[in-house]
């Protein structure tokens, strides 16, 4: 064999390599979304959304409370973690930008990003739980909104980052002060950007489990009192799946069906936003 | 800039309260920190620090605990998970920025992303209740056969195969992480400058040996920080683990055998802690996680923004 033809060969088995890596990838995504959707929509029905779980072992009854209880929580995380990642990004954006501090703190969020979630859950727990002897919702939406914070903070940061500095310019020179150029110009100039952020930031925290399991816990009843354990989806599609009734199987698929479908759409708008606006 | 902002007392109140804002990242990590050390401080003077890494006793009747079986878990299903995850995330990175005709980069890239987005509860459930019947009627009877006359490797595949096992579970973080490694070293390869790699095909080279001698060392230090950023991510990851490794505190040497994490431990283990030494315990592994993937993440953090500093050059 030439030394020419045996490049080619081994050339042509390294890409062929390359394209099943792809296709096993795209495998995996199909294979997983397709059986939560074939399980999923099997079990879905009407009244899953409108009824309460019946005790366990018996047919019928649905999941209201955990769905209740997942917007309950989610809505608060949002309102506590999206304020204050703003307005931190804003701080490293304009006031340090530059400054070291300012890359120190970029720096320790994108590692916060990436920090187990289940030791958030274990820090809260006992800030939070332990002292009040109880399980609580505001314990788990502080918890998702640690989670949040870094996200919401450093698509803040680049984005603002992203507003050509001569609009601010234009703006001193009419003599306004920085704060004013901040929520007046520079605000409304990355608006789009920081609500992808957000929005990417609500489906980080949607699908998390692990801090929840021991800061909200969970509730078998429907329950708006924050200070009392409630539930959420995501401890119920635990607690079900690994529980022993095929009734509480169903409805784990379809609670995953849910909560799977709502993310991906956050994610995908997030993305379609992002290209649109930033490309 | 900042003398502008000095002179208006809102601006300074703005500027105060968005430096507030932003200091709450540097509180937390500092705050995690004291409460986790200060919560297993029980734990830490009766056991120790080595004793409590190396003791494979975690006994909650005899109140007597050693992380080493939660660490040798964390450790194994990290490691089988890359060794699976890195040869088709590069592969991935490969056929997305060299191979694939223009009209399915964007495609390809979309699917990798959603892939990362999936919750990890939904990884765990489809774990448990699809992959692990697989594993155990097919994939680990056909592996124990074809190993069984092998010495060494056939140590692995002993046991029963129950598909709860670490083998199972390193599948499922695997499919996990692949999307961040394929998606750095996605963007690692598409800033090889195109003179470069022009030149080497003008020297008659073929698309792969432009792959391999010119795009990955060019790329080396992103992809390597893609690598460990995964690296970290596998061992914080908790769901889709705790679905489908059981929970053994035991070390093993076959893959089909159960095992445990830190991160499954404390998910099924905190809630039901009843006693001072045993939720200290638990606290005290919480800590060796969080100081574990925060070196990790912090490396991985290094080698990306060094990477970062290279091609922007």
């Amino acid at each position: 064999m030439t030394r020419e033809r045996k490049r080619r060969i081994e050339g042509f088995i390294a890409l062929a390599l390359s394209t099943l890596a792809a296709l096993l990838g795209l495998f995996w995504l199909i294979f997983i979304l397709g059986d939560v959707l074939v399980h999923g929509l099997k079990a879905l029905n009407l009244s899953l959304f409108l009824n309460d779980p019946s005790p366990p072992g018996t047919e019928g009854g649905g999941l209201r409370n955990a769905f209740v209880g997942q917007l309950i929580i989610t809505v608060f995380a949002t309102l506590i973690g999206v304020p204050i990642g703003v307005l931190g990004g804003t701080f490293l954006a304009e006031y340090a930008r530059g400054r070291k501090i300012a890359r120190i703190i970029s720096i320790l969020s994108d590692i916060m990003v990436s920090v187990p979630s289940i030791v958030i859950g274990t820090f809260i727990y006992a800030i939070l739980v332990r002292p009040f002897g109880h399980f609580n919702g505001w314990a788990g939406a502080i918890a998702l909104s640690i989670i949040m914070i870094p996200v919401v903070l450093r698509t803040t940061e680049d984005m603002l980052s992203l507003v050509p500095w001569t609009l601010r310019e234009a703006a001193f020179a009419l003599g306004a002060p920085y704060y004013k150029v901040i929520t007046q110009v520079v605000y409304r100039g990355a608006a789009t950007g920081i609500l992808t952020g957000i929005l990417l930031s609500i489906a980080r925290v949607a699908g998390e489990t692990a801090p929840l399991l021991f800061t909200s816990f969970n509730n078998s009843f429907f329950s708006l009192n924050m200070n009392q354990p409630i539930s959420s989806l995501t401890v119920t599609i635990f607690q079900y799946a690994m529980g022993p009734y095929d009734n509480w199987h169903e409805q784990a698929w379809a609670a995953a069906f849910v909560i799977t479908i709502f993310i991906l759409l956050l994610t995908i708008t997030g993305r379609l936003i992002i290209k649109w606006r930033y490309r | 800039m900042a003398a502008i902002s000095k002179k208006n007392p809102v601006d300074l109140i703005f500027s105060f309260v968005t430096a507030i804002a932003s200091f709450s990242v540097i509180i937390f990590i500092l705050g995690i920190l004291y409460v986790l050390v200060s919560e297993s401080s029980l734990a830490i003077s009766r056991f120790g620090i080595i004793k409590f890494l190396t003791s494979t006793d975690w006994n909650p009747v005899t109140e007597s605990f050693g992380a080493l079986t939660n660490i040798y878990g964390t450790i194994v299903t990290t490691f089988l998970s890359l060794l699976i995850a890195i040869p088709v995330a590069i592969g991935i990175a490969i056929f997305v920025t060299e191979i694939s005709p223009n009209f399915l980069k964007t495609p390809i890239g979309i699917a990798i992303e959603l892939l990362a987005a999936i919750p990890s509860i939904i990884y765990g459930m489809w774990g448990l209740f699809t992959l692990s019947p697989i594993m155990s009627n097919y994939v680990e009877p056909f592996l124990k056969k074809i190993t069984a006359g092998i010495p060494l490797v056939s140590v692995l595949f002993q046991g029963t195969p129950m598909g709860i096992d670490i083998l199972t579970a390193s599948i499922i973080l695997s499919i996990m992480i692949i999307p961040f490694t394929a998606s750095i070293s996605r963007d690692s390869f598409n800033l090889t400058p195109a003179v470069v790699k022009e030149s080497a095909y003008a020297l008659g080279a073929t698309k792969w040996e432009v792959v391999k001698n010119v795009v990955i060392p060019y790329s080396k230090l992103g992809v390597f920080g893609g690598i460990v950023l995964s690296l970290g991510r596998a061992l914080g990851e908790t769901m889709a683990v705790a679905f489908v490794l059981g929970n053994n505190h035991r070390i093993t040497t076959s893959l089909l055998d159960a095992a445990a994490t830190i991160t499954v431990t404390l998910a099924n283990e905190f809630a039901e802690a009843d006693n001072d030494v045993y939720l200290s315990a638990l606290f005290y592994l919480a800590l060796v996680l969080f100081v574990m993937s925060f070196i990790t993440l912090a490396i991985a953090k290094f080698f990306l923004l060094k990477a970062e500093r290279k091609y922007s050059r």
